[in-house]
């Protein structure tokens, strides 16, 4: 039973409705033309939407047709990146694309791709990973409602498979939480998953119950009734202080004879010979062929993006020899970058007193956004914040914690996004909590990441410059942070850029250069010292960011050093400092590379014992280098 | 409710001073390490009390036995409880806990499975009720055994949404015999939960969920003793009401004392204070022990029944060889299972699931419960476990992958869909990061087979390698270029092309290796000949053919992989080879987000296909002419 309050309610004419019939049905011919064209994609998972369709584009939604990203719009996110063709089709009904470019679909030289990229300027986040649509909604909501101000909404539509997904039920969480009543989430219900039917199949109830439970205000329609969407939409904008879901029941391949609702036509293009039967049948539905409909226009009330340079307002405040961590820094850092520009805005999944992001909430409370322990959610979260530049996101938790995230980061770089994330308590150096809470493979996730700035600061100094050129470098940027507390070693004045290293100890006779970051930098330094004393001198090399590398100044100082290079690196010895060098000098002749770093899990103890224990400390550096055996 | 029989005064007392022992020896431990979470233990004593003392049926002396009632500390920061509870059964001495945290005791920070009464290692948070709900699945659907699941959950937790998944699964199933006990303490880390003390909330989200689901008071024994008896027909989900730091006056329920020890003298109060509470009473009492219904169960010696039965010049997607070669696993061996998340038309894992049904368990679109599921399924050695989705979307799980290798857990992985030559779909379904993802996963072996030989070589291999295993299968289909009767090993490559005289070695892997082959043919008509090596498994890698034979190609290597430059196979074969003198690599790898496309189209613009090999060999050799 649907509750609705109609009281100022007006009814679609009825020469509207049957322009939205018409255009559902235009929808669904375009989605079976565009596949059967690329001989593959899911012409049923459009189908089944194609009224959602036609009724938010084209009498829900506000937003200018021709500038598809300016910041007024209202944001539509298709989680079900699958359905992309309809997405495609619906733009090219209100006039954006070309009707004939949907033909090129999938091709190699289109930028109609198999699931939506924002390489298409209608697209803000890139989505066929499923389950991560909504998360990415709830940034943008979140940033409408309480950065922007402005009275834009979000739509998000999900299909049910993806409601297994536990990133959805996060998502859902933080949106009641936040009273997120700008955002409209529509689940398309139409009973079949890819290899079966979902499991809550057409239980409709369930669905209510579970979104009711997460405290959204939720409206279960027949996703196929024009009319009914109509209302129900219009009913959503009228609720305050809740997220709306609409939880619609559809058919797959609804429209389409002796498929509709049958198994086994996921992610098939209809066999041509089908094809033309079904689509007369489509086109005989349309009654009005050359009405056209125009979506109503944006209020004009959010600001153009400040894209201007974000710098610290002064000079990092730290003086060399003060002990400080670097993951204390990173607070203090985005603090002051926070003084300096409004964009910047900061989130933590209830980590904020370890990571330090506790000390740019305490500065500005209301561009801070608990995400709570959820770390899929909040990366979603921060990436839908970046889009269409409206802030300058940084997110932070336990570095281990942001594998949780890994599949969402992974998008982040299809979606080009800008977002920027810290991660603290990174390697054996955080002691006692022991390996579940050690991030040992954080380097290799996010070198692996195409688009990604990855920064391993190793004192106060430079982690605050790090969070400076993050905030500017475009990509995803990794700011990885330890949690003990470690000399300064650089003067406040210090420059410091993307890819460029620092040699932080040379003499004119080094025995063999040394690559070492965060704690392991200082352990180098430590074995510089022990060797010094005993007349030997190494080269010790600070990267600063790890991705990209400073290849010329490592290959410089190996040169000068015999071609011997020692890296140690608090992380697993698979794709992370060690890896990174060995490819930036594996076409050099004449390099022997040592590479020190934890080889097996870890476990609890002393940081110092940790790193005695798994070979990363000063006197296991001091040890390989060649010829030299210390005593200690 | 009329068959419950109520616990006699003496019973309550003794449950009720096995909780303030508890409370006491969490804080003592706590303090002596100098860290760790002593409120969040004080939150859960009388749960743990009930549980260890009065519900679950076990044997203290073996805490793995098969047929044991299993716990899952999901909140693994609550650790020293945990071993409080094991000192009070007799398991581990009292004065052991003393040495928490400390480098040279098995009482780590958080539970780990060097301790016999943990099953699966806990601290990355919302993870143990997937892993209990493979438990619970084994019991019911497997081993056929009256064994329980008890799962203990923090209230922090419920915010992520594999819990979330894991309540769907359970409930999907009716895992009767599974009981999650929610501590809803009110405060999280750094702030309170997001629902606090709103029980009434957690209880309509599990009743969505398909959870029966009752509200009790956490600290009442009486209570906790009661719902725990209830015989059901759906999953249980307790929804204990309690205060943070119970017990400890000062920091009852107050926000600023999450993870932090009680100072000394504070310590030696609160303790004192909480010793006069323990009323003697003569009952002592124990658990009752399990009924001895779970079978044996050998997984030692998994073997194929026969040969595989392909011919060279075939053609088939290793991704389909997966599949058959699991089906043809599971003939013989009944403890088999295998999962899969709504990919098993695409994966292939619906063949075993045609032939075996009963043993496999559909995990629907949620990833990371699928892992933990499968962790769960592989405890105790019940089954051999083998998970398969689109290798991309395993980076969803790779928290529970990672907190895998903590757990000694033996599951096998399969992705599918790997690199760019799946085509059209685009970058979201092309796994570009797993081998990158897997090689920093210390415990795992990595497959990545070329044909439908290898691949059911490898299926037979990672079924019985120890640690986690990842099998990386592709899409398109490749000619079988194997006898049947070919030997595979763990870290044995194989050297696919070769003449006397080859100028370079060229390490490929799934449809890279067919390119290599075919960039062969194409350079010996220009007179050139290479050499070409399939390395079976990325890690470990076989260093010694690599450098045996690169060192007959004058050092000179080039790898090309459907994957990004970073942590892949190129880097693998540079650690491999780093130190020998004269060595050269060149990598050619995808260097950027890739796009939708046809396969070849893809293969070429990405710079992987047999062209580009080719000119990577011509440009390798006039670099080193010009070089002479």
């Amino acid at each position: 039973i649907t509750k609705f309050n109609f009281s100022g309610y007006h009814k679609p004419d009825e020469k509207t409705l049957q322009g939205l019939k018409d255009v559902a049905n235009k929808l669904r011919i375009l989605s079976i033309k565009a596949t059967c064209a690329s001989n593959s994609g899911h012409p049923t998972s459009c189908c089944s939407m194609a009224e959602l369709m036609s009724v938010l584009f084209f009498n829900t939604m506000r937003y200018k047709v021709e500038d598809p990203r300016n910041q007024c719009n209202d944001r539509f996110v298709l989680s079900k990146g699958h359905a992309a063709p309809i997405l495609y089709a619906v733009w090219a009904e209100a006039g954006y694309l070309k009707e004939s470019d949907l033909l090129n679909l999938r091709k190699i030289d289109s930028d109609l791709e198999g699931h939506p990229t924002p390489k298409l300027q209608f697209v803000d986040m890139a989505t066929g990973s499923l389950g991560q649509g909504l998360g990415a909604a709830c940034g943008m909501a979140y940033t409408g409602k309480h950065f922007d101000k402005s009275s834009y909404r979000v739509y998000c539509m999900l299909g049910d498979g993806e409601c297994a997904e536990g990133s959805v039920w996060e998502a859902m969480a933080f949106a009641s939480h936040y009273k997120l009543d700008n955002l409209v989430a529509v689940i398309d219900v139409n009973r079949l998953g890819q290899s079966e039917p979902t499991s809550l199949q057409h239980d409709m109830e369930t669905y209510r119950k579970r979104c009711e439970a997460f405290g959204w205000n939720t409206y279960v329609v027949d996703g196929h009734d024009v009319e009914e969407l109509c209302k129900a939409f219009w009913q959503a904008q009228q609720v305050k202080g809740k997220p709306t879901c609409i939880v619609a029941k559809t058919l797959k391949g609804k429209g389409l004879k002796d498929i509709e609702d049958n198994l086994n036509w996921h992610g098939k293009a209809i066999p041509k010979d089908r094809a033309e039967a079904l689509l007369k049948e489509l086109e005989a539905l349309i009654q009005v062929p050359n009405k056209t409909l125009c979506p109503e226009l944006p209020k004009d009330d959010a600001a153009p993006a400040d894209l201007s340079p974000i710098l610290l307002p002064s000079p990092p405040a730290y003086k060399k020899g003060e002990k400080v961590a670097p993951r204390r820094a990173y607070g203090v850092a985005l603090t002051r970058l926070g003084q300096s520009n409004q964009r910047v805005v900061a989130l933590d999944g209830d980590t904020k007193n370890s990571t330090f992001a506790e000390t740019f909430k305490k500065a500005f409370p209301d561009r801070y956004i608990e995400c709570f322990i959820a770390e899929q959610n909040m990366v979603g979260v921060a990436m839908g914040c970046a889009t269409r530049d409206r802030t300058v996101a940084f997110a932070s938790t336990f570095s281990a914690f942001l594998s949780r995230a890994y599949d969402q980061i992974r998008m982040g770089a299809v979606s080009q996004t800008n977002v920027n994330l810290v991660g603290s308590h990174c390697g054996v150096s955080i002691g006692e909590d022991g390996p579940s809470q050690m991030a040992l493979e954080d380097l290799a996730m996010f070198r692996a990441i195409p688009t990604c700035t990855v920064f391993y600061p190793s004192d106060a100094v430079s982690t605050e410059r790090a969070v400076e050129l993050s905030a500017n470098t475009k990509g995803m940027c990794f700011i990885r942070t330890s949690r003990p507390e470690s000399e300064v070693i650089y003067s406040p004045d210090e420059k410091f850029e993307v890819g460029v290293a620092k040699v932080v100890r040379q003499s004119d006779k080094d025995h063999v250069t040394v690559i070492g970051a965060g704690v392991t930098l200082h352990e180098a330094l430590a074995a510089a010292d022990m060797l010094a004393s005993e007349g030997k001198n190494i080269r010790v090399i600070d990267p600063f960011t790890i991705k990209p590398l400073d290849a010329s100044t490592i290959l410089a100082s190996a040169r000068a050093t015999g071609g011997r290079i020692i890296t140690v690196e608090d992380h697993y010895k698979e794709g992370g400092l060690g890896e990174a060098v060995l490819s930036a000098v594996g076409e050099e002749p004449g390099i022997v590379v040592t590479r020190i770093a934890v080889t097996s899990v870890p476990r609890s103890g002393k940081p110092q014992e940790l790193m005695d224990l798994y070979g990363i400390s000063a006197k296991h550096i001091a040890n390989a280098v060649p010829g030299l055996v210390m005593n200690c | 409710m009329e068959d419950y029989h109520k616990p006699d005064q003496q019973t309550v007392q003794a449950l009720r001073n096995i909780a303030t022992r508890l409370r006491i020896n969490s804080i003592k431990a706590t303090t002596a390490a100098g860290s760790g979470h002593p409120t969040s233990c004080c939150s859960v004593a009388e749960i743990m009390s009930v549980l260890f003392f009065h519900t679950m049926k076990y044997r203290p002396e073996d805490p793995r036995n098969p047929n044991n009632d299993r716990f899952i500390l999901s909140k693994g920061h609550a650790a020293p409880v945990l071993y409080a509870a094991w000192a009070e059964t007799g398991y581990l001495k009292e004065s052991e806990l003393l040495n928490l945290r400390k480098v040279d005791s098995i009482l780590e920070g958080h539970p780990v499975p060097k301790q016999q009464f943990v099953d699966v290692a806990t601290g990355s948070l919302g993870q143990g009720l997937g892993a209990a709900c493979g438990m619970a699945y084994t019991g019911k659907y497997f081993d056929k055994a009256s064994y329980r699941v008890f799962c203990l959950l923090g209230d922090g937790e419920m915010s992520e949404g594999s819990v979330w998944e894991a309540m769907a699964f359970a409930s999907y199933y009716q895992l009767d015999n599974l009981v999650a006990i929610l501590d809803i303490n009110r405060l999280a880390q750094s702030d309170p939960a997001p629902l606090q003390h709103h029980v009434e909330k957690y209880q309509r989200r599990c009743e969505a969920f398909g959870w029966h689901s009752i509200i009790v008071d956490g600290h009442s024994v009486e209570e906790l003793c009661k719902v725990l008896s209830q015989p059901r027909h759906q999953p249980l989900a307790v929804i204990a009401k309690t205060i943070k730091g119970k017990g400890i006056p000062a920091a009852e329920d107050k926000m600023g004392w999450h993870g932090k020890p009680l100072p000394k003298d504070m310590a030696d109060s609160v303790m004192k204070e909480m010793q006069s509470r323990i009323v003697s009473c003569n009952k002592r009492i124990y658990p009752a022990p399990p009924n001895e219904d779970a079978s044996p169960v050998s997984l030692r010696n998994i073997r194929m029944p026969s040969a595989p039965s392909y011919k060279p010049g075939d053609k088939i997607a290793t991704r389909k060889a997966y599949g058959m070669a699991l089906a043809k696993l599971g003939r013989y061996n009944d403890h088999v299972v295998a999962l899969d998340g709504d990919t098993k038309n695409s994966t292939f894992s619906e063949l075993f699931k045609n032939e075996h049904p009963n043993r496999y368990v559909e995990c629907y679109i949620a990833e990371q419960n699928m892992v933990s599921v499968a962790i769960g399924c592989a405890v105790r050695d019940r089954n051999v476990v083998f998970a398969s989705t689109f290798a991309t979307f395993f980076s969803r799980a790779y928290d529970q992958l990672r907190m895998a290798a903590i757990s000694e857990s033996n599951i096998n992985l399969c992705g599918s869909h790997c690199g760019v030559s799946i085509g059209e779909d685009g970058p979201s379904q092309m796994g570009l990061e797993d081998l990158a993802m897997f090689r920093a996963i210390p415990t795992a072996t990595v497959f990545y087979p070329s044909d439908g030989v290898s691949t059911e070589k490898a299926v037979e291999l990672a079924a019985n390698t120890k640690g986690l295993c990842f099998i990386r299968t592709s899409r398109p289909e490749n000619n079988v270029i194997y006898n049947c009767n070919e030997d595979f090993h763990v870290g044995q490559a194989k050297v696919v092309y070769k003449t006397n005289d080859d100028h370079v070695t060229v390490i490929g892997a799934g449809v890279t290796l067919h390119e290599a082959l075919a960039a062969a043919e194409q350079l010996k008509k220009e007179r050139i000949s290479i050499r070409v090596i399939d390395p079976f498994t990325i890690k470990p890698l076989d260093s010694k053919t690599i450098i045996d034979n690169a060192r007959a190609t004058r050092g000179r290597i080039i790898t090309v992989e459907d994957h990004y430059y970073e942590g892949g196979l190129g880097e693998a074969v540079c650690s491999a080879v780093v130190n020998e003198t004269g060595f050269t690599v060149q990598r050619l790898a995808v260097s950027q987000v890739p796009r939708s496309g046809k396969p070849n189209e893809l293969l070429r613009i990405f710079g992987i296909d047999r062209d580009a090999i080719t000119q990577a060999v011509r440009k390798v050799l006039s670099n080193s002419a010009n070089a002479k």
